[in-house]
């Protein structure tokens, strides 16, 4: 049967019952894709001889050269078993740790899966990983026990032996899948529970505590592995043989005379054959009578091994003519046994009938899809499906109903995007044309001619030829080819790099499953996004709306496309098709600009979106990424949005510092994403670095106890001041500092005096203004609306309350003395007018603070000192933008300005100008601080003429001033003075942290906390998952130290715990302390990039270069 | 004069001379490399740590040390830690070829940084990193003159990466408030210094918000302080126009 044609499965797509979707899960190199290979090749599409070697699915180069799998793809087989044809869409999946994102692509679109554990190494990491998988998408698993040559061949087991491992094997899983199914158990029972606790509480009476937990109440048998239930095989996928006891069952009992269904119950398990009374009989171990299996099956394996490996001539003729094979000549002559092995064993016990047989028999066709499974599909979140809107409701029933009639809903879900080379699609491939399709194009092409000739003579237009036109462009070249002997070179070149663009240009197929409907080329469909709520939709739209009319209002999360091309997936190869029968596998072209990973397509709305894809592992690897050629970022930018787009996994950001970050699961995904950037996607060089380091620097409260723990006493004091006082040789003139760290300063022209104070606020503070940043900055929209006098806009009053609710906030986290008023007194914050630090004016007429947007009326008289207070704004932002240390941003620290004495420069004024009356008071006015309010107020009435003229004159001296505008001076000296402000104070750096939360059973916690404390993480908790041996660490980690450790952490646990981690919050290191500029470092500060401004010398030690 | 035998000499090595003449004799000092420079510029304050011994030379090399009536004549004191740090500060150095491969190094990487923090993407409006626009200056062949302020080269090299890559300066966000009757006027000048003129406001008075080159802002400051005598005034909105936070490609 070789090489079914696209007919033929057309028509067994239709044959929903006999549809099995199915994939291969294991852990890394147990077989998986070997398996496929075998299984393939019984349809022919590779030859028998291959199967094994070739890797047909692994049709990446860089998944041949390193010879693991890192994408899932599918192939359609069929299999004809017992006058039945069945279609068998096959999902071959990685087994590798970084890429389980696409076993989860790929567990969403079957129905059932094959488990594939290697008979040497048992049980691994990633089987229970893939175990879970299959358990949380509700798919029916079956077992196929590989590589059982191994236990012959390298081993040397005995059949007893091989009995006794693989048994064991067979407990391990189903000890995996009893504690998945207790876990399971446990939890729906603790969520009645509750719902029961709700609703009982009005009851006090009983009081019996129930201790069942309601696992004895289920059922489980049917769950578990054994070959006597049919789900388990035992295979060699590379010699090409597997068998279930059925064979064997059916085999002997015809020899024994002892009926198949006994056989089948005793041919696993403890029984042995009596002899003499050709009877089964329980077994005793200690007699050491051989277990059926063995003596049945295992021995005649064993034995055929042996005769070929010792070469048997004799031996193995008798094998083949007992068992009524036929080997070729060649293979008989073959000097390697290997070829020998496979040449009988593929004959006599053939794998891949065996393992279609178990998928056929024992796996769900898309009919039988449970309601649970549905049910858990649509429920996004926490909702019940219950809860859900009644339309929704109904979709179940087309799931389970699973039909092709035209009424029946058409459900897709796209679980993945992937790229393709436009040259490998089918409309792109050169095929023979046929009869008519020449005549029609040399017509056409006849017309185009004539047409061009009669334009080149009178100006006839050109018409519609060019939309059909259109559509013929892109297919074939040997077309144009055609064309071009016949057209014009006008022509000719319109035509060529259209051509060649499609080419260059990856394709994005999605990979998908027809859940209900028929999917037709050239439907219109809804797209729905991860969020979208269908009861939105219904709440806004009429019922009995379709989905072909155009005037939809715009619903969010929601879009309307076409079905541009439907594929059939076959491995490497792509076939076309027209329409798509439910319950089948396909591949979708046209959904790139709709689809960003995954979605769900429907023809009704109110179809909920699926829930997302259950991800076992969470990107954790990040790198910076940047073009060789500076130029080329453009290329580098688009390249990964397509990366994004084509791996369910990765996630691709740029940050703050312009720095284009890379996040993937391992280091293996990491080199596949950046081979993919570099020769797909962007198709530039590329280098790769680790990313900056972002820090904070702040300041804290002076040290109450020395270095060795003391107290630090007055004596001490005393000479912490002095030592301050000799810091203050090294300050430029016209600073000035006095005990408790107040800084005064004058501008370069000496006209004004600032004095500014640094203060450390406190933790929750800082907190609180990191939290409610958007809400500072509307704040500051709306002052600035406020001072234009555009009182029409009111403020929401949602935001005003919340407004107030911060205010509050902020007041009762600064109390005490030092910050009496301190938040009616909130100038800005900063930096970028909406960080985490404060500038607080202490000034007695302050009026412009923050809360005026709470007053909602203008402050006119404000404008007056406009130009000096955004001055001094602009230097405190300044300031905060980049600290002394190291030019970080700063953060958690609160700058008051104590006084603002501009009495000179607006007394300059006065002396140039005698004949304007003038008295004292007007310059009190303008120092701020010296007079009280009410007389300030008096003097505002009369100002605002007597300043206009003033600054009038103003303007004049300004530009004759050598230091430049008297604004940017006051910037400058409004910086300066933070500056020496923080610096005069302890000052600290903070560093970045992650929470790390890390799943690990309890024979590795061990190792865990080793790498934790390696890399100066701090466990916070540690607690046991309910029903499993899992264990569930948190804890907090540097950001400087996270590189590399979730490698560091699975190779040293051998993949037994992976960590996830999360950005957290900002820590002041105390190792990190700044005295007198010397950075002493507790930290490997090898990453961080100083910008230049700190070297390290040998003995660790930073300088500021 | 002490006889010069293996046994009784005090072998210097990793030696950078200072040098000073004084009184028509010279005098010298024995230091070690990479310090002099730090000293000068204030990082090292150890004198211990900069000088190989205390005393002062005529002759480094040869080890002959200078006399006391020398030191006397010439510097009026015999307190030879007081005369070298007066030869330190003011004596000359010569800066060898590692300290001046240092020096060019900081220097670059100085330009690259103050370039990274001047200039964005204007695609993005997104800065570009350090290190790529150190390999940027690198690709243009761009060589640093140690006479010239970091500053200075900077702004050249940004008009020269200007022709290989998309970089332009950080925009500065300003707002205008202008008096109605000059509003007009000022603004037609104004108009070839502005970039984007984001939004325009006529109420009682003109507003405007707009980018500009920060090269430009002084020339605007003065314009608009010179041609409304005061009356109108300017605000800084940002300092530098660019995109804030991270963003992630969905």
């Amino acid at each position: 049967m070789v090489l079914n044609s696209l007919d033929k499965m057309i028509q067994l797509q239709r044959n929903t019952r006999n549809i099995r979707n199915i994939c291969i899960l294991a852990h890394v190199d147990h077989g998986k894709t070997t398996l496929a290979d075998c299984l393939i090749s019984s349809n022919g599409i590779i030859s028998s001889r291959l199967a094994g070697k070739l890797r047909y699915m692994d049709s990446r180069e860089d998944e041949q050269i390193r010879g693991i799998t890192m994408k899932s793809s599918a192939i359609s087989l069929h299999y004809e078993k017992d006058d039945q044809e069945y279609l068998i869409n096959l999902i071959d999946s990685p087994g590798h740790v970084d890429f389980s994102s696409e076993v989860s692509t790929a567990v969403r679109i079957c129905d059932g899966c094959i488990i594939v554990v290697d008979a040497v190494e048992g049980v691994c990491p990633q089987t229970q990983a893939v175990l879970r998988q299959a358990w949380l998408e509700n798919i029916r698993p079956v077992l196929v026990i590989n590589k059982i040559d191994r236990l012959i061949v390298e081993l040397k087991f005995t059949p007893q032996e091989a009995y006794f491992h693989l048994k064991n094997i067979l407990e391990q899983i189903n000890a995996l899948t009893g504690a998945l199914f207790t876990s399971k158990v446990l939890e729906e029972w603790a969520k009645r529970e509750t719902e029961s606790q709700a609703s009982s509480n009005s009851v006090p009476g009983e009081q019996v505590y129930d201790w069942s937990a309601g696992l004895e109440h289920t059922d489980d048998s049917h769950l578990y592995f054994s070959p006597d239930q049919g789900n388990v095989i035992f295979t060699s996928a590379i010699d090409g043989w597997g068998f279930g006891i059925e064979h064997f069952a059916k085999l002997y009992s015809q020899k024994l005379g002892i009926k198949t269904d006994v056989l089948l119950k005793t041919l696993w398990g403890d029984y042995y054959l009596n002899t003499k009374s050709k009877k089964i009989m329980k077994a005793d171990q200690t007699k050491g009578k051989k277990p059926l299996f063995v003596q049945l099956v295992l021995e005649n394996i064993w034995s055929l091994y042996e005769a070929v490996l010792k070469k048997d001539k004799e031996k193995i003729d008798k094998i083949v003519s007992s068992l009524g094979l036929k080997i070729g000549a060649r293979e008989a002559r073959h000097s390697d046994p290997k070829v020998q092995i496979n040449a009988i064993c593929s004959q006599w016990l053939p794998i891949s009938n065996s393992v279609l047989d178990m998928v056929c028999q024992k796996l769900p066709s898309p009919l039988d899809i449970p309601a649970e499974r549905v049910e858990r599909l649509l429920c996004t979140g926490a909702r019940t499906f219950d809860s859900l809107p009644p339309e929704t409701q109904e979709l179940k029933t087309a799931f389970m109903k699973c039909g092709s009639d035209d009424t029946a809903p058409v459900i897709i879900f796209v679980s993945k995007m992937f790229a393709v080379d436009a040259k490998s699609l089918p409309c792109n491939k050169p095929r023979p044309l046929t009869p008519e399709e020449i005549a029609q194009r040399r017509e056409f092409a006849r017309r185009r001619h004539a047409e061009k000739l009669a334009a080149a003579q009178g100006q006839v237009p050109l018409e519609p030829t060019l939309v059909g036109n259109t559509s013929e462009i892109c297919p074939k070249k040997e077309e144009t080819k055609n064309d071009e002997q016949l057209t014009s070179p006008a022509e000719n070149i319109t035509l060529k790099p259209v051509i060649q663009e499609a080419e260059d240009k990856d394709y994005f197929i999605a990979f998908a499953r027809v859940f209900s409907g028929v999917a037709r080329k050239g439907q219109k469909i809804f797209v729905l996004g991860p969020k979208y709520d269908p009861a939105e939709f219904l709440r806004r739209v009429p019922l009995g709306f379709s989905a072909s009319s155009d005037d939809l209002p715009s619903i969010p999360h929601m879009a309307c496309c076409t079905l541009e091309n439907l594929y059939l997936l076959m491995g490497r190869e792509l076939e076309d098709l027209q329409e798509v029968p439910p319950g089948n596998v396909l591949g979708i072209g046209g959904l790139q600009e709709f689809v960003l990973k995954s979605a769900t397509l429907c023809t009704s709305p109110s179809c909920p979106p699926f829930i997302p894809l259950n991800f076992e592992a969470t990107p954790i690897v990040r790198v910076a990424v940047e073009p060789k050629h500076p130029s080329e970022m453009p290329q580098l930018v688009k390249g990964m949005k397509l990366l994004n787009q084509a791996d369910p996994c990765v996630q691709v950001l740029i940050q703050e510092t312009g720095e284009h970050v890379l996040v993937t699961a391992g280091e293996v995904h990491l080199q596949r994403c950046l081979d993919d950037l570099k020769e797909r996607f962007a198709k530039i060089q590329i280098s790769v670095s680790e990313p900056i380091i972002p820090f904070r620097e702040t300041i804290t409260k002076p040290p109450k106890v020395d270095m060795v723990n003391e107290e630090i006493g007055k004596q001490q004091k005393i000479a912490v001041i002095h030592q301050t006082k000799e810091d203050q040789n090294k300050l430029p003139e016209g600073v000035q500092v006095d005990a408790d760290g107040l800084i005064t300063i004058t501008t370069p022209n000496k006209l004004a005096t600032l004095s500014v104070r640094a203060m450390p606020l406190p933790e929750e503070v800082t907190q609180i203004l990191e939290e409610n940043c958007d809400l500072i900055r509307s704040m500051e929209q709306l002052t600035s609306s406020l001072n234009e006098g555009e009182n029409t806009q009111m403020i929401h009053e949602k935001t005003q309350a919340k407004i107030q609710e911060f205010k509050q906030k902020l007041e009762q986290n600064l109390q005490g003395r030092k910050w009496r008023n301190v938040v009616d007194q909130i100038w800005s914050f900063g930096p970028r007018k909406c960080g985490p630090n404060i500038l607080v004016n202490r000034c007695k007429d302050f009026k412009s603070s923050v809360w005026q947007c709470l007053e909602s009326k203008c402050i006119k008289d404000a404008s007056k000192y406009r130009d000096f207070d955004n001055s001094i704004i602009s230097g405190f932002q300044l300031a905060t933008f980049s600290g002394p240390m190291c030019e970080e941003p700063l953060m958690g620290v609160c700058f008051v300005l104590e006084k603002w004495d501009l009495s000179k420069f607006l007394g300059q004024g006065v002396t140039e100008k005698p004949e304007e009356e003038l008295d004292r008071g007007e310059t009190a006015v303008l120092s701020r601080d010296s007079k009280s309010p009410t007389e300030n107020e008096q003097f505002q009435d009369d100002s605002p003429e007597t300043l206009e003229k003033k600054s009038k004159r103003k303007g004049e001296t300004l530009l004759a001033d050598c230091y430049g505008p008297f604004s940017g001076q006051l910037i400058a000296t409004m910086k300066e003075a933070c500056r020496y402000a923080l610096q005069v104070k302890p000052q600290r750096l903070m560093a970045a942290m992650y929470t790390c939360e890390i799943m690990a059973t309890a024979e590795v916690l061990g190792r865990v906390y080793a790498v934790l404390s390696k890399r100066e993480g701090r466990v916070l908790q540690e607690e046991m998952k309910e029903g499993t041996d899992m264990f569930i660490i948190k804890a907090v980690l540097p950001v400087a130290e996270s590189f590399g450790f979730a490698d560091e952490i699975r190779k040293r646990t051998s993949g037994l715990a992976s960590p996830q981690l999360v950005f957290s919050h900002w820590e002041v290191h105390h190792l990190l302390t700044v005295t007198k500029q010397v950075i002493s470092v507790g930290l490997n500060f090898s990453y961080v990039p100083w910008r230049g401004q700190v070297g390290l010398d040998a003995s660790g030690v930073l300088f500021p270069a | 004069m002490s006889i010069f035998t293996p046994t009784n000499q005090i072998r210097l090595t990793n030696v950078a001379v200072v040098r000073m003449k004084r009184a028509g004799k010279r005098f010298e000092i024995a230091c070690y490399k990479n310090k002099v420079v730090g000293w000068r510029s204030g990082v090292e304050k150890d004198l211990d740590e900069v000088l190989q011994t205390h005393s002062v030379f005529v002759n480094v090399s040869k080890g002959q040390v200078a006399k006391k009536e020398d030191l006397i004549s010439a510097f009026g004191t015999d307190d030879q830690t007081e005369i070298c740090k007066q030869i330190l500060t003011k004596g000359e150095v010569q800066v060898s070829d590692k300290e001046r491969h240092t020096q060019l190094e900081q220097m670059f990487r100085d330009i690259a940084t103050i370039v990274a923090d001047k200039c964005v993407n204007p695609e993005t409006k997104r800065p570009y990193t350090v290190i790529l626009i150190e390999r940027a200056m690198k690709d243009i062949h761009y060589s640093v003159k140690p006479n010239k302020s970091t500053k200075q080269q900077a702004l050249e090299v940004i008009k020269q990466l200007k022709e290989n890559m998309k970089i332009e300066r950080a925009h500065m966000r300003l707002r205008f408030i202008l008096p109605v009757r000059e509003g007009k006027k000022l603004k037609e000048k104004l108009k070839p210094l502005i970039k984007v003129i984001e939004s325009e406001d006529f109420g009682e008075q003109l507003e405007i918000v707009c980018l500009i080159d920060p090269g430009c802002f002084r020339e605007i400051d003065e314009l608009i302080q010179r041609e409304t005598k005061g009356k109108g005034s300017l605000e800084v909105l940002s300092l530098k126009d660019v995109e804030e936070g991270d963003e992630k490609f969905e």
